[in-house]
């Protein structure tokens, strides 16, 4: 499903070359819950976005679903994330003068629109959001808010789903819903990739990787759950 | 969501940042229109200053002895009549209000007057001018400042001139020149008192300043006589030409320096206006791309934003900058700007030259943002 091939990434700032990502291959299988874990700064949301499709590294290769992503075209590529991979991230990053329901249609670059606002009512209702489809998200409650993203990430039917931190502002009892969403989308076969701080998501997870200062940490750093 | 829906809920949800964007392109635009539309009240007001300075050449025979002429004030040969209108039949000229003129000294009421008669002004044949001078109908006259106290005649007594009665049609005001003491009738009636018909001695007219030489204006214009009438040669009154000319050109300088530092002013204002809308949705624009939408979809919806908000805000702009021109316009040009118009010319360019400003404006931060990575976007916001 997803293989990083050799992928580094560093960053020029004004303290000079920070090494992001060094060399880091990872190969996620279909249908695998992963949760990436390391301290802040180790590179773990890089690694989430560059694997996205949303950062080019500065060498290697990533390859999801057989597709060198970065040999593409910058429209090439921004369709192939639209049909193949949903978005997570930790600030929800909803448009604020779009109702949840927009939102989560927004996604849908493509298709009939009564298709498209149907499919996005189903979701909202899977996660309990239906009353609020006509709400902003700024009439939202953080959790609400994210549910909304989770939704707006599974709308096109991604093969594999990438979540940043996404409980990092929510409370225990919202992380858990938010958990169990991407469950859900997991046990109908998904692949999902999580970049977290806490633990919340680890019964989920097929595998824990541990990323330290750019690199997976070997031997003790990757753990297969039951 | 189409990209005009996405478009109008944005404005209808950031009202005032909207709004301030949409005030500003009208403020601009407003701006530009005003000045532009009271620019040619103050252009005509200028002209109709510098042309009331009075006229300023004399076209005389060319076999005038010119000691006698400065001695007596006006040629004792004379020219036949129709060579005004050959003048104004000529086009391309700096000629303009053409005054055929009878001049003759005389004695009247005992004392030494000027007889000088006219006829209405002609124009030339590529112009149209509204006159400068007051002239005698036939049977009427104006009488000089100082003859009218001296004798005590006022307007509609009648007055005996070489066997001929004249009405008094109005006598003028002061004006310290030979013109106090000149009697002012018709030309034909001129002619047939002192017996010279179809003869004047003198043409006056103003030199036009509207054709742009960097030669000497006098030279130009006996290079022109010189082929309309090749018997007769002009006189420049030169400190009224030169005072006329200088004023106008200053004016139209100004003007011409004015009105494209308010395009200038305008267009970089329109442009920060774009600049920070895209600055502030930066955040947008990763997510959008985040989502799979293409660059040129994205950057439409910022550029078609830019569009929405310069047509609107340009027809707004227009019609508030033509209110204030029309409103404080004649407070400012006494005269002139009673004829201060709308110039919906200026519309059309107000609502093509503000979108496409606001859009220029806005390419450059929407295409750095649509170009860069889209978490590098969303990182920066």
């Amino acid at each position: 499903m997803v293989e990083l091939q050799q992928v580094s990434k560093r960053f020029r700032g004004r303290a000079g070359e920070v090494i992001a990502l060094a060399e880091v291959d990872l190969h996620v299988a279909p249908g695998e819950f992963v949760v990436v874990r390391g301290p802040s700064g180790s590179g773990k949301t890089t690694l989430l976005l560059a694997l996205g499709g949303m950062l080019r590294p500065t060498g290697g290769k990533v390859l999801v679903n057989g597709v060198d992503v970065y040999a593409l075209t910058e429209r090439e590529r921004a369709r192939f994330r639209g049909e193949n991979i949903g978005f997570v991230f930790q600030m929800f990053h909803l448009v604020p003068y779009l109702t949840v329901l927009e939102n989560v249609a927004l996604a849908a670059t493509a298709g009939r629109t009564s298709t498209v606002w149907a499919a996005a009512g189903e979701l909202l209702g899977r996660l309990g959001l239906s009353p609020r489809e006509r709400h902003l998200p700024s009439e939202l409650s953080a959790g609400e808010r994210q549910r909304v993203a989770v939704s707006r990430a599974l709308l096109n039917h991604p093969k594999l789903v990438l979540a940043d931190e996404p409980t990092g502002n929510l409370d225990p009892d919202n992380a858990a819903e938010v958990f169990e969403g991407l469950a859900v989308f997991h046990r109908r076969g998904g692949t999902v990739v999580v970049v977290t701080h806490g633990t919340t998501a680890d019964h989920h997870a097929n595998r824990i990787v541990h990323l330290r200062d750019g690199r997976i940490d070997g031997g003790s750093g990757e753990k297969r759950m039951a | 969501m189409r990209t005009l829906g996405l478009i109008v809920r944005e404005a209808l949800y950031r009202k005032l940042s909207f709004g301030l964007g949409l005030l500003g392109v009208a403020a601009a635009v407003a701006l530009f229109v005003f000045f532009f539309t009271a620019g040619e009240a103050s252009r005509r007001e200028t002209a109709r200053l510098t042309r009331n300075m009075g006229l300023n050449l004399r076209i005389i025979p060319k076999d005038t002895d010119m000691d006698r002429f400065w001695l007596v004030g006006f040629s004792d040969r004379t020219m036949p009549e129709d060579y005004v209108h050959r003048l104004a039949a000529h086009s391309g000229l700096n000629y303009s209000h053409l005054l055929p003129t009878l001049k003759r000294r005389m004695q009247w009421r005992g004392t030494e007057v000027i007889l000088v008669g006219t006829l209405p002004e002609m124009s030339a044949v590529d112009r149209q001018e509204s006159p400068m001078t007051l002239a005698a109908k036939p049977g009427a006259a104006w009488l000089g400042y100082e003859l009218a106290r001296r004798f005590g005649v006022e307007k509609n007594d009648t007055i005996d001139l070489l066997g001929k009665t004249l009405t008094v049609a109005g006598t003028l005001p002061e004006s310290g020149s030979e013109q106090d003491a000149s009697i002012f009738a018709q030309l034909h009636d001129v002619q047939a008192m002192v017996k010279t018909e179809g003869a004047i001695n003198e043409i006056q007219a103003l030199n036009c300043v509207c054709f742009d030489t960097d030669r000497d204006a006098l030279e130009v214009l006996r290079e022109q006589l010189a082929s309309a009438l090749p018997d007769a040669k002009v006189l420049q009154i030169r400190p009224i030409a030169d005072a006329r000319e200088k004023q106008r050109r200053l004016v139209e300088d100004y003007l011409a320096v004015i009105i494209p530092f308010i395009v200038v002013v305008c267009a970089a204002w329109l442009g920060v206006l774009a600049m920070m809308n895209v600055r502030e949705r930066r955040c947008e624009i990763g997510i959008l791309r985040a989502l799979g939408y293409g660059s040129g979809t994205v950057a439409s919806l910022f550029l078609g934003r830019a569009a929405v908000v310069g047509i609107v805000g340009g027809a707004l702009g227009f019609a508030v900058g033509t209110a204030l021109a029309l409103t404080y316009g004649p407070q400012v040009f006494k005269v002139t700007g009673q004829a201060i118009r709308p110039m919906y010319a200026l519309l059309v360019w107000s609502v093509l030259a503000a979108p496409a400003f606001a859009g220029l404006a806005a390419v450059i931060p929407t295409m750095l943002a649509v170009t860069q990575d889209p978490a590098v976007t969303l990182r920066d916001t």
